[in-house]
């Protein structure tokens, strides 16, 4: 305070102002859970990354096959184990997507190929750019599907274990706790070796496996929210069990399984690949990401961009899934919020 | 009586995402030897940011002292290293933290964790150390010390753990105690056993101690002098007596009044302080505390108050006492209790900037 | 500690006991019989075959020999190779396995925690977000894309190491390298996140209010109580390790049990795919069943009462 001032104060200054501000004010814009959280997600660099390429990714699945004059099973063996070749960037050397094998040979001069096959040709001849897309649709394909039936399943087993508790729930949940004791892949094939290796059997090779995380998951929101007042409050205005579920507890365990079946997408991914390894992929001349990868191997001394690409690709869309799902994480998490 | 401890114009703020919070503007208090001091105030007042200050305990980033001296022996702790620091603590001011369920370490025996500080501090062997660890449990009143030191904090009940953390504040003899809410967490006759434990303990190893609390009714228990806090500074400050019978700021007559005591009856209505309390990290203009007073003045929106003195040992920051201010009649619970205070000047006297 | 090693051992048991059985009832579920791709045999060797392992018999009479067998460590003969025992042929294969997988998750451990420990005390400098950059690429290359880099660029190109094959300690590098990618990633993003939240913690606080100097708080208390969180995930993460062993063995040619059991799947070796899967699930559960006991040694709550929390 200024001393010198202090004698000179007005006496005007003196007289009661008591209620001249709304006390009840809330200081901060309200925003809802929603807009907050995607607020935070978009300051998130990583997560804005991730859905970028996996927006792109999911894009380039649906619309490259399509839009290309060659289908994923289409062979042409005089035109096998073409080297990428793209138009512009056919000039950017260390890409080494100009056309030319291993030892700088241009294949195209040579088999006088006016066609760009933006990366390359597989050993029987087909288009890898189709390939590769098509890949990436199955397995995203196999993924998804997989992800949101253990979605369903999950929240329904999960929903009655933690919404009627006491014994049902002790029950249920030790049926959980012994799937969860007995390893995921041994089942996995187990499973498609019945029933043959395929779209279908997959995904539900790994849906049997797969939908005891997302049960517990949204078992324990259930018991953590059933225990708040807004809850107890409905309840005792007699709003039924169903209405209980559907309107109050969905609703806010929704953050923790967004985020969980962001996970359980990459996971899928690289089971569905690594099945492919085993052998128990899906057939040719179909493809998927897996399939690719494990056929790139066979080249790897000779036509490495036939590993590589694919490599990329199931790295970038991992990654991506991943990022988005750290991102989404924190971003639902309103504890985080400062 | 000599000082202990000094504050001088202390200022901490934490830099946040949203901007600076200035948690601490501007406190100045001292503490004299064997006295128990209490800090009161509501949670966001700025208690335990000061009291962490005092012992350099506020994590750096986001939180730092931006200004003010701790002066403690005559050294100012603010400007100590890191290394130097770790010498007065535990040693010289030692804490007991709120929760007991949190503030021991779950893998630890009890006895490693009391010995800890014996063996910084102190020098002793393992088997000294777990001599005077034993004392001190026995001190503390845990049955049965050569059972106990061995367990682990999950085998105590909450009170116990508090006891156990207070045998670890007090193993070196400190010369300050800073009890952050040390009773909030317990149940109420824990509560007064440990307030007992405590005042105790006190007399026996004639210690200060600065009690941080948001409950007036442990204060009248334990305190000598008592600081108000609000809006990260020192609004009102006195002995007990001045405290609770003859106080002078709003925001202490608020938080009488919304006080029940025995005499209360049951008529009478206990007044809440209406709104909430004034963001930091934008603090109002003026008194911080007038939007939420029945008793603000125009100025009170403009210029911030100065400090009054009203006695020797009481001091507060409002416009009400100002000479031009007019008189007004503080809440009903407050002037039911309100003395007579003899040590009182004739008139509230302005403090010289100089000490601030 | 006794009630609740003995729980453990019962869960074990129990879900050994679901996993035979389920395998027992799956494997006959196949379509058609294990003997169908050996078009050689006459009708009269089928049937001195099938009476031989016992297929003539009533189904649950097939279910008990096999469980009865099963508890003596008998896992039948391979249809495929000579009538060799399965249990022989795991025993000849275990080593190269064991030895990759041990090797990836003292590896891993080792270097996850080290980076997870330092990019916690380094918390929001320049090494904690490479760190935690590194981590999120770690968890999200598959191991064999990541094996695959690695003998393209280290292999082929310059020439480094050996690409492939199983012939001295060079040829473990690549794949104990490809295996414990995931693990170091796992683990040091774990290991962050719960060294984080303990230096937060009250006791931590507490510690500091004693006068404790910044190492001795992390050495003495923080470490300690952040590793015990972190000790779950290495069971999971041990099973990852073996069951990415199946791919890296198969690409880098290394002739180990994963080898061979992609190899028996592929030539629809009936009863060593059976065995295997047993072995694997024996060996998976007894790895989580270590690593539970050892989280009860290391925390005292669990070790003293008897369940946790």
């Amino acid at each position: 305070m200024e001393q010198k001032q202090l004698e000179n104060l007005s006496p005007d200054l003196f007289r009661p102002a008591a209620g001249k501000e709304d006390l009840e004010k809330i200081g901060r814009p309200s925003l809802s859970y929603w807009q907050d959280a995607w607020i935070r997600l978009k300051k998130n660099k990583g997560a804005i990354f991730g859905l970028i390429i996996v927006i792109l990714i999911t894009l380039l699945a649906i619309f490259a096959p399509v839009f290309s004059s060659h289908t994923y099973r289409e062979q042409n063996l005089a035109l096998s184990k073409l080297p990428p070749k793209i138009p512009v960037l056919e000039h950017v050397g260390f890409l080494g997507v100009d056309g030319k094998d291993k030892d700088g040979f241009d294949v195209y001069k040579a088999k006088n190929v006016k066609e760009y096959y933006w990366f390359g040709t597989d050993d029987l001849g087909r288009d890898q750019w189709v390939r590769v897309w098509q890949g990436t649709r199955i397995s995203l394909l196999i993924a998804v599907a997989a992800a949101l039936i253990d979605l369903f399943i999950g929240i329904i087993y999960g929903g009655v274990a933690g919404f009627y508790g006491g014994r049902t729930d002790n029950i249920m949940m030790r049926i959980i706790e012994i799937l969860i004791g007995i390893p995921h892949l041994i089942i996995v094939i187990l499973f498609i070796l019945i029933f043959k290796p395929g779209v279908t059997s997959i995904i539900l090779a790994m849906v049997i496996t797969g939908w005891t995380g997302m049960a517990r998951i949204v078992r324990g929101q259930i018991l953590k929210m059933k225990e708040q007042e807004f809850v107890l409050a409905s309840k005792t205005l007699g709003a039924a069990n169903s209405r209980l579920i559907g309107k109050h507890l969905i609703p806010n365990v929704l953050g923790p399984i967004i985020v969980t079946t962001m996970f359980s997408v990459p996971g899928a991914i690289f089971t569905e690949a690594f099945l492919s390894f085993i052998g128990l992929g899906i057939a040719p001349p179909q493809a998927s990401l897996g399939s690719l990868v494990n056929d790139g191997f066979r080249f790897i001394q000779t036509y490495p961009y036939q590993l590589i690409i694919p490599s990329i690709v199931i790295s970038l869309l991992i990654l991506s899934f991943n990022l988005l799902g750290d991102g989404l994480r924190d971003a639902l998490d309103p504890k985080m919020r400062k | 009586m000599d000082k202990v401890l000094e504050v001088k114009d202390l200022h901490v703020s934490f830099d946040t995402y949203g901007g600076i919070v200035k948690a601490v503007r501007g406190v100045n208090f001292d503490l004299k030897k064997g006295e128990t001091l209490a800090i009161v105030g509501e949670s966001g007042s700025g208690k335990s940011v000061t009291s962490k200050a005092l012992m350099r305990l506020i994590p750096n980033p986001p939180g730092r002292i931006s200004k003010g001296e701790i002066l403690f022996d005559g050294r100012d702790l603010t400007k100590l290293s890191e290394k130097e620091m770790q010498k007065v603590r535990g040693k010289e001011i030692a804490m007991i933290f709120q929760d007991p369920m949190t503030s021991l370490n779950p893998t630890m025996k009890i006895g490693s964790q009391i010995m800890e500080s014996l063996i910084k501090h102190q020098n002793l062997s393992k088997s000294a150390a777990r001599e005077r660890a034993l004392e001190l449990l026995r001190l503390v009143g845990i049955p049965q010390p050569e059972v106990r030191i061995n367990q682990y904090p999950h085998q105590f009940s909450g009170g116990m753990r508090q006891r156990v953390v207070v045998a670890v504040a007090l193993s070196c003899n400190p010369k300050v105690l800073i009890a952050d809410e040390p009773t909030t967490a317990l149940d109420v006759t824990i509560q007064a056993q440990i307030l007992e434990l405590m005042k105790d303990l006190q007399n026996k190893i004639d210690t200060s101690i600065i009690f941080i609390t948001h409950d007036l009714g442990v204060v009248a228990n334990v305190a000598d002098r008592v600081a108000v806090m609000y809006g990260g500074q020192i609004v009102e400050t006195g002995t007990v007596d001045e405290i609770f019978y003859d106080p002078r700021h709003p925001y202490t007559w608020g938080l009488l009044a919304s006080m029940p005591s025995l005499d209360t009856s049951v008529q009478t209505e206990l007044a809440a302080i209406p709104g909430t309390p004034p963001d930091l990290m934008h603090p109002p203009k003026g008194d911080a505390f007038a939007p939420r007073s029945a008793y603000a003045l125009e100025i009170d929106f403009e210029h911030e108050p100065p400090m009054f003195q009203i006695s020797d040992t009481h001091f507060a920051k409002t416009w009400l006492l100002h000479e031009n201010a007019p008189a007004v009649e503080p809440p009903k619970a407050v002037v039911d209790r309100r003395r007579s205070m003899s040590a009182n000047f004739a008139k509230p006297r302005l403090v010289e900037e100089a000490v601030r | 500690m006794l009630r609740y090693t003995l729980q453990r051992i019962i869960y074990m048991l129990i879900t050994l006991f679901i996993i035979a059985t389920l395998t027992f009832f799956l494997m006959k579920l196949l379509p058609g019989s294990p003997l169908k791709s050996q078009d050689k045999l006459t009708p009269e060797q089928i049937t001195i075959i099938n009476e031989k392992y016992g297929l003539n018999d009533p189904l649950p009479v097939q279910y008990v020999n096999y469980l009865g067998n099963l508890a003596q460590g008998d896992l039948g003969l391979s249809f495929q190779y000579d009538n060799r025992p399965v249990t022989e042929m795991i025993a000849g294969r275990i080593g190269p396995s064991a030895q990759l997988g041990l090797q990836a998750l003292i590896l891993g451990s080792i270097v996850g925690l080290i980076l997870g420990i330092i990019a916690a005390i380094k918390h929001n400098t320049f090494f904690d977000y490479g760190a935690t950059f590194l981590a999120v690429i770690g968890i999200s290359i598959p191991s064999f894309v990541f094996a695959g880099f690695m003998q393209f660029v280290l292999g082929v190109k310059l020439q480094l190491l050996p690409v492939a094959l199983w012939e001295g300690f060079s040829y473990t590098i690549m794949p104990t390298l490809a295996l414990s990618g995931f693990v170091i990633a796992n683990i040091s993003r774990f290991m962050r996140t719960e060294l984080l939240e303990v230096m937060a913690s009250d006791y931590i606080m507490l510690a500091k209010a004693k006068g404790i100097s910044q190492s001795g708080i992390i050495i003495k208390h923080a470490i300690r109580n952040a590793l015990i969180p972190v000790i779950t995930i290495i069971g999971p993460l041990a099973v990852n390790i073996m069951t990415g062993s199946l791919v890296i063995e198969r690409i880098f040619a290394i002739p180990g049990l994963g080898e061979q059991f992609v190899k028996s799947i592929s030539m629809n070796d009936y009863t060593v795919i059976m065995g295997t899967t047993i072995f694997y699930s024996a060996l998976f559960i007894f790895i989580i069943f270590v690593v539970d006991i050892l989280y009860g040694i290391v925390d005292p709550r669990i070790r003293l009462a008897g369940g946790r929390k």
